[in-house]
């Protein structure tokens, strides 16, 4: 079974009046994201990364093809009940403390409420934030509110982990805790999206990948793959092999 | 999703929303404002109160007896001016006005001005106002996305919200009657029991009109537009509702058939402010207190004011637009 799976997708998003102005996000994007694995959805800027991570989550309907999560279509929100999301830039409610906010996401993710003290403590100890529970986190800094998103991404056990540009904000043991952690998922055969700029992170986490350009799927496979150089049958460095695919595919 | 995954969701919605109203300034402000009025409320002495006298040859005309005494007591007497020596004191003595009525007349006036006036008007829209903002706040892509990929439908994210307010308002609403109530009748030793009726007509009142103000938050995600807006569509219903009873009043004979048509078709289909108001006057007995709208008296003399149904209808609304908010949540991409 794979965690994630979009056949033939296609996203238009719509705007103005009578929605006469049409932007294609994403076009005719077929792929899979194997359980057990850390899978990479790299691309340049506007190429379709986070709108494929929306479709995933139910956030937006596909215009064209089909989405599926864990063999289940999208429409089955039941299934995010196996899902954590973090994502750059989280905006939690700032009138909540750390543990307020556990326990909030922790509910609406259908943990039952004698198991979510528990998990709320020991999340909170791992992200480094038990010795700030209590406090509001109108009064933390960037990096605070990154550490409680991946708390709050791991709060309902998720079997997929998505990812989006996580590292945002983070101090070298946040990165550090953010790479365990992505390793003790593909131990227990659970799935790590993650979607990233940091090439040191892709090439040091992930096991496959797949490169978004304009909207569409222009490379899918190992990292092995990508980086072999056809020219000297040897290897270039991810950076070469990712440029010359954004250019490849822009100039095309 | 089962029922149980459902009501737990509107559950934590219903607690986020109350932390989030406590968490706001104007909550404190609302509070403070409570304690100055149910203040004003202890301090309110009756005295000397009398029945009101009545002729069906001619308003009775009273005068207090400070003034009686300046013109002379048997000149006052012989031109047939009632003299009154009962009086109604605020700020614990601080203004006097005389009194010509009973004691629970005297209160009756004071609650229904409270709910009526203070509450279901200035207080309804500061509370419209003020919550204005929590949808669009909450809805913001950035906080929202992490929310809405949770495996609750949409719908009762929104609907735990909404109950959140309401039930808040409630809150608040009883906190203001019972306050007032409890101040009054301690100062003044009248309990009226119909001054409860303003927290269900108060909570109404607010839930109708906050329906829209949940439409225009999920369609323009704009705490500006949602507050205009709520407050531009309070004012029409107030203009509908009482056009509408003002043709029944007076019919006009310059209406076409159509107008006609339209303004009922109106009237009809919007939530009914003044005909909550009504509900509360005559509950509490005020038409001996204070001139009710003539165009709602003659409605209801002529048997074309039915209470019961303005009620219904204004709760219809409500749940047909917060349908129509729930599906404009779910169609929206974010």
């Amino acid at each position: 079974m794979t965690a994630a799976l979009f056949e033939n997708v296609g996203k238009v998003y719509k705007s103005g009046l009578f929605s006469r102005t049409q932007i294609p996000a994403v076009r005719d994007v077929s792929l899979s994201v194997p359980m057990g694995s850390v899978f990479g959805l790299l691309g340049p800027n506007r190429a379709g990364k986070t709108t494929l991570v929306k479709l995933l989550l139910s956030l937006s309907r596909p215009s064209a093809g089909h989405v599926a999560r864990f063999g289940e279509p999208i429409a089955n929100r039941r299934t995010l009940s196996r899902v954590g999301y973090m994502h750059e830039n989280h905006a939690f409610p700032r009138y909540l403390s750390a543990s307020e906010v556990l326990n909030f996401y922790g509910g609406l993710s259908g943990v039952p409420g004698e198991e979510l003290p528990r998990r709320s403590d020991a999340l909170l100890e791992r992200v480094g934030l038990a010795d700030r529970k209590y406090e509001p986190i109108s009064r933390f800094s960037k990096g605070m509110v990154q550490r409680l998103g991946l708390a709050q991404a791991l709060i309902n056990e998720p079997d997929l982990l998505i990812l989006d540009e996580p590292t945002e904000g983070l101090d070298l043991l946040g990165r550090q805790l953010l790479r365990d952690i992505s390793r003790e998922f593909k131990a227990a055969g659970k799935t790590v999206l993650l979607v990233s700029h940091v090439l040191t992170e892709v090439e040091e986490l992930c096991d496959e990948l797949a490169v978004l350009v304009a909207g569409r799927v222009a490379f899918r496979g190992t990292m092995a793959a990508l980086t072999a150089d056809p020219a000297t049958g040897g290897t270039r460095p991810l950076e070469t092999a990712l440029r010359q695919l954004y250019t490849r595919e822009v100039t095309e | 999703m089962n029922l149980p995954d459902i009501v737990r969701c509107v559950r934590w919605m219903i607690r986020d929303t109350i932390r989030q109203s406590i968490s706001t300034k104007l909550f404190y402000v609302m509070v403070a404002l409570i304690a100055v009025v149910t203040l004003l409320c202890a301090s309110i002495k009756v005295s000397d109160d009398v029945a009101p006298m009545t002729y069906d040859w001619e308003v009775p005309a009273l005068i207090p007896k400070s003034e009686a005494e300046k013109l002379g007591l048997d000149r006052v007497k012989n031109d047939g001016v009632r003299v009154i020596s009962g009086e109604v004191s605020f700020g614990f003595g601080l203004t006097k006005v005389p009194l010509g009525r009973t004691r629970e007349d005297a209160v009756h006036f004071i609650q229904t001005w409270l709910a009526g006036w203070l509450a279901d008007t200035a207080g309804v829209l500061l509370a419209l106002l003020w919550t204005a903002g929590f949808l669009p706040t909450f809805l913001e892509p950035q906080s929202a996305t992490v929310l809405l990929a949770k495996p609750a439908p949409r719908w009762s994210i929104l609907l735990g919200k909404y109950l959140g307010v309401v039930l808040f308002v409630g809150f608040q609403a009883t906190l203001f009657v019972g306050c007032t109530w409890l101040a009054l009748g301690c100062a003044t030793g009248v309990w009226s029991s119909a001054y409860w009726l303003a927290v269900p007509l108060l909570v109404l009142n607010f839930a109708v009109f906050y329906s829209v103000s949940v439409f225009l938050s999920v369609w323009t995600r704009s705490t500006v537009a949602s507050a205009f807006g709520v407050l531009m569509f309070w004012l029409l219903c107030w203009l509908v509702d009482y056009s509408h009873l003002r043709m029944l009043a007076q019919p006009s004979g310059s209406m076409t058939p159509l107008a006609q048509m339209l303004m009922d078709a109106g009237y009809w289909i919007l939530p009914k402010p003044l005909d909550l108001s009504g509900i509360f006057f005559d509950a509490m007995n005020a038409e001996t207190l204070s001139a009710k709208p003539t165009e709602l008296k003659i409605a209801e003399s002529g048997g074309q004011h039915h209470p019961e149904w303005s009620v219904a209808s204004s709760i219809a609304f409500a749940i047909g637009v917060l349908g129509l908010s729930a599906f404009e949540f779910k169609m929206t991409d974010y």
